[in-house]
């Protein structure tokens, strides 16, 4: 099957927008403040990120030796004024974030329950919720500090999908991001796209950009939250999407082998443990085809990103509920693709607005 | 007193090794009052442009409709009722904006 173009979103013909609606215009107004300071303190507008990194670039010359090792910039940093405003800054625009999307939504907990509660049997699509599921304690984390994390609140994909509008700035409000990073990938070299599977796939914006590129493909999303599939489903719905949504856990899919010609993992494996890592590249080995294709997209490793990054990524670790990501940086994730019979084949480079140049990655590898 | 606005205790998180997680409250500046400093001047920029944005809607809404000028905005006295509305309205803008006064 071949790909066809990327057909534009369909916002003209559903009813409503998937996304959350807040409680109230002051609501939406106070997380649109929220967004801008995100901006202003992350980008140009206050600069922090190249004033901090030539500090601690200047460092590294007086002392005659780079700064590259987390522990080295996080005690230089720590001990500048500019440093430490800069993440007590980070630090307040989460928590105000989450505050506020979370008192916003459960202000509304009992129709919000009631419209996932219409949606989860309604079509085009389906959802497979597995009763007896008991996620795994390394997922129990409040990543990126959300109230409950990922699974412990019914409401957590609308917390996730409002969050997350926030975090990307804007750039993602209609799932423009998605809809970039899907269009990337390429198709396996012989064309073949019948099913595609998304791993950890939260509120299924990557499964549903599948589905619109690969209109004919089964397009699979699992993931092990419940209340992140049900959102999911309901957006899917509320597209028109045909997309299966699955609770499954990303290192043991209980799929069937070389079931899938894409696999897919967005952002996915710094939040993993690296022996969860490990069994979850083994697992994306059985389930793709030979000859398919396995995109990741994630952070860099840590050799290719500047000082300052490298403060970053460590900051986010302890203070924005990351606490795999170090380990994912500095794991050597080519190795663990080659080990487990992936060819990678050259990527392009990513978005600059994450983060900065160089700080998020493509990885496109072909199973042998 | 319970804080309504407070969030939900959740269970306690269980990550599997990896860099040990920030607490609650971590505190980044020299002091707490300094972080506390911090978090009020932003909360009070948050609060200013949610008042300013529903300022800005209200007021083109009036004029385009034609039902009041900028003047009557100023001449406006509230009667009894509204009065002690606004002096509630009043009391939660300042805990929003202070209530950083209580983690120090």
């Amino acid at each position: 099957m071949n790909a066809v173009p990327t057909r534009a979103v369909p916002w003209a013909s559903v009813s409503d927008d998937p996304m959350p609606r807040l409680a109230c215009r002051s609501d939406t107004a106070y997380l649109d403040f929220v967004e801008g300071f995100r901006e202003y303190i992350l980008g140009q507008g206050a600069d922090f990120e190249s004033r901090l990194n030539a500090a601690l670039v200047a460092e590294g010359e007086r002392r005659q030796a780079p700064l590259r090792d987390s522990r080295q910039v996080r005690e230089f940093l720590r001990s500048l004024p500019l440093g430490q405003l800069r993440d007590r800054l980070a630090r307040t625009q989460q928590e105000m974030k989450w505050h506020t999307i979370w008192r916003s939504l459960d202000q509304q907990r009992e129709a919000l329950r009631d419209e996932l509660a219409r949606w989860d049997t309604r079509g085009p699509g389906r959802l497979e919720l597995d009763p007896g599921f008991v996620a795994p304690s390394y997922l129990n984390v409040n990543f990126h500090l959300q109230p409950g994390g990922y699974y412990h609140d019914e409401l957590s994909g609308f917390l996730y999908h409002y969050g997350t509008k926030i975090f990307f700035r804007g750039d993602n409000d209609h799932d423009e991001l998605h809809d970039k990073l899907v269009g990337k990938v390429p198709a396996p070299a012989d064309g073949k796209v019948s099913r595609v599977l998304d791993l950890a796939c939260s509120i299924g914006q990557s499964a549903t950009a599948f589905k619109r590129r690969y209109p004919r493909a089964e397009v699979v999303g699992i993931d092990h939250s419940a209340p992140m599939l049900r959102a999911a489903h309901r957006r899917a719905a509320m597209l028109g999407d045909e997309v299966t949504f699955s609770q499954r856990l990303v290192e043991d899919t209980r799929y069937p082998d070389a079931h899938f010609d894409i696999t897919f993992a967005f952002i996915l494996f710094h939040e993993l443990p690296q022996r969860i890592t490990q069994a979850t590249v083994r697992e994306a080995a059985r389930v793709t085809r030979p000859g398919g294709l396995f995109a990741v997209y994630d952070f860099s490793p840590t050799k290719a990103m500047s000082p300052f990054q490298i403060y970053h990524r460590d900051f986010d670790a302890a203070h924005n509920g990351e606490p795999y990501s170090q380990a994912f940086c500095d794991c050597d994730f080519d190795a663990i693709l080659a080990r487990n019979g992936f060819r990678l084949a050259a990527e392009p480079a990513a978005s600059q607005r994450s983060g900065g140049v160089g700080y998020m990655k493509h990885w496109f590898a072909t199973r042998d | 007193m319970t804080d309504p606005r407070r969030l939900p205790q959740y269970p306690e998180q269980t990550p599997e090794d990896g860099v040990p997680l920030a607490g609650p409250d971590p505190v980044y500046l020299d002091n707490p009052v300094l972080d506390a400093t911090v978090r009020m001047v932003t909360e009070l920029a948050a609060q200013l442009w949610v008042e300013r944005e529903r300022r800005l809607v209200l007021e083109t809404l009036l004029a385009e409709r034609g039902i009041l000028a900028t003047e009557a905005i100023e001449q406006y006295r509230p009667d009894a009722m509204r009065a002690a509305e606004i002096k509630v309205e009043r009391a939660r803008f300042i805990e929003d904006v202070f209530k950083e006064l209580r983690r120090i």
